[in-house]
């Protein structure tokens, strides 16, 4: 014997949930940046980003351990006295190439500086990464770096190596940073230095390979050459980057999807699984001011 | 399972734990090219142990949450995983499980439909760009990941949510083993 009544609660709480679902998505794509439910995904943001800084550094060794076993998968078996003396050696060791790898990493940031195509009328303010999306479709990343640092929704982030993607979204303590290999993301780029225009889209799913595309027809382009943000607003894009900033190397060019799709295959210079530090170029002088606003509030 | 203060806050504080691990950890550890995804394994746990109506409403708040500190489009995940809660909570009313190793395979197929049915609802909603056929091995990593963590999440969240449950899957399997002897009438038990 079933209850009839339960029968019909239990099918109501769905319908309500999933109710509730679609009103949501249904009210999110509707409202404006600043609407309820935008304003709700900063508040409840603001309010956690201490305790995701927190738990970030907490589990820092858990993810050391991780890493550093993706990168030894391969190593023979020792014997158990051996193991205890190697225990020890690797935490250690787990640690040091984390502190090189961040050291690697804001020396290739510096690098990108000097490079004399870079843009020079920003302002890079160093962040560390706190959080990641945890799905592929999602691609994006919060930092530890906000508003009270100077930080702007569109700003451009970069990592060791090139372009990574932008802010989307700031609190005063964190932001919110889309990476270029995000399904909505489009990177008005060129071809160094011929000047093939195009506009970068990723492949979702697939880290290691980017598309140009809308390259003007006939136009021709080589393998190996670099790709650099092209500083104009492309109908297909939403946001500026400044010009210059390099984001990969064209890494394959079918003559045919060229003349078909008009796009070829752009490998990013930026590692973007393993991003632990950024760099977001914000306008030169707005983070001074920032500074100057916090030390003068108190 | 019994509704009450205790009940609410432990499933709260196991939801909000188990997506700050979520994000601050596990999301960062890549595997063979994908990472465990404890959060729907959590709503299947509660779904398993708790039944159809608190698993879809502990998914819809894991959706709600998710959504709200990932900033990603609001709404989309609360339907999944609402949609995952009640049909682990409906199989563990219909079917009454009670094997010790079922967690395993509820907790992979919860999985299966978690990253599948959002993979959907992803592409009707908002993603223009091309896919990657590397998607579906990230989705199959994901699976099995989840598979392995299962037994300890749903062990965990068992010990967790049992002072709240009205009825617990394996006391049930323990009740119905039948007994290993039985003597003359009047001295079963005592193994005469």
């Amino acid at each position: 014997m079933y209850d009839r009544k339960a029968v019909r609660r239990r099918r109501a709480v769905l319908a309500v949930f999933v109710a509730l679902s679609i009103a949501i998505l249904t009210a999110y794509f509707g409202e404006s940046g600043g609407g309820l439910f935008h304003t709700l995904q900063r508040g409840a943001q603001e309010a956690f980003a201490p305790i995701e800084t927190g738990a970030t550094r907490a589990l820092k060794p858990v993810r050391d351990f991780f890493g550093w076993a993706g990168d030894t998968i391969d190593a023979k078996d020792q014997n158990a006295e051996l193991k205890r003396e190697v225990q020890q050696l690797r935490s250690d060791l787990a640690e040091a190439q984390t502190s090189l790898r961040d050291a690697n990493q804001l020396k290739a940031i510096a690098a990108l500086h000097e490079e004399n195509y870079f843009p020079r009328s920003t302002e890079p303010v160093t962040a560390r990464v706190i959080a990641r999306s945890p799905t592929v479709w999602y691609s994006s990343v919060k930092i530890d770096k906000g508003s009270g640092d100077g930080l702007r929704v569109n700003q451009p982030v970069i990592a060791a190596g090139g372009l990574v993607g932008k802010v989307t979204g700031v609190t005063s303590g964190t932001a919110e940073v889309r990476l270029i290999t995000d399904g909505e993301s489009g990177v008005s780029a060129q071809v160094f230095p011929q000047g093939v225009s195009g506009v970068v889209r990723p492949e979702v799913g697939n880290l290691e390979n980017l598309l140009l595309e809308h390259i003007e027809s006939g136009r021709r382009v080589t393998e190996g050459t670099l790709v650099i943000t092209s500083g104009f607003t492309s109908s297909k894009t939403e946001s500026l980057f400044p010009r210059g900033i390099p984001v990969g190397r064209v890494s394959k060019v079918d003559l045919d999807e060229l003349e078909t799709y008009q796009r070829v295959h752009v490998e990013p210079f930026a590692d973007l699984r393993r991003i632990d530090i950024v760099q977001v170029l914000t306008r030169r002088g707005v983070a001074q001011e920032a500074a100057a606003l916090t030390e003068a509030g108190g | 399972m019994i509704l009450s203060v205790g009940a609410f806050v432990r499933v709260a504080a196991l939801l909000l734990v188990a997506v700050v691990l979520q994000l601050t950890a596990l999301s960062q550890i890549d595997i063979l090219g994908g990472h465990a995804d404890v959060v729907v394994l959590v709503v299947a746990a509660v779904a398993y142990y708790a039944g159809s109506v608190p698993g879809s409403a502990t998914g819809f708040a894991a959706g709600f949450l998710l959504d709200l500190l990932t900033g990603a489009t609001m709404g989309a995940s609360s339907l999944v995983l609402t949609a995952v809660g009640y049909a682990v909570g409906r199989f563990r009313e219909v079917r009454d499980p009670s094997h010790g190793l079922l967690p395993i395979p509820v907790g992979a197929a919860a999985t299966a439909g978690w990253v599948t049915a959002f993979a959907a609802v992803s592409l009707m909603l908002d993603i223009g760009a091309r896919v990657s056929p590397l998607v579906i091995r990230d989705m199959i990593v994901t699976v099995l990941l989840n598979a392995l963590l299962a037994l300890p999440v749903f062990t965990g969240c068992r010990k967790l949510l049992r002072p709240s449950l009205a009825v617990d899957p394996l006391e049930l399997r323990r009740r119905r083993r039948a007994p290993r002897e039985a003597g003359p009438i009047g001295l079963r038990g005592l193994e005469v």
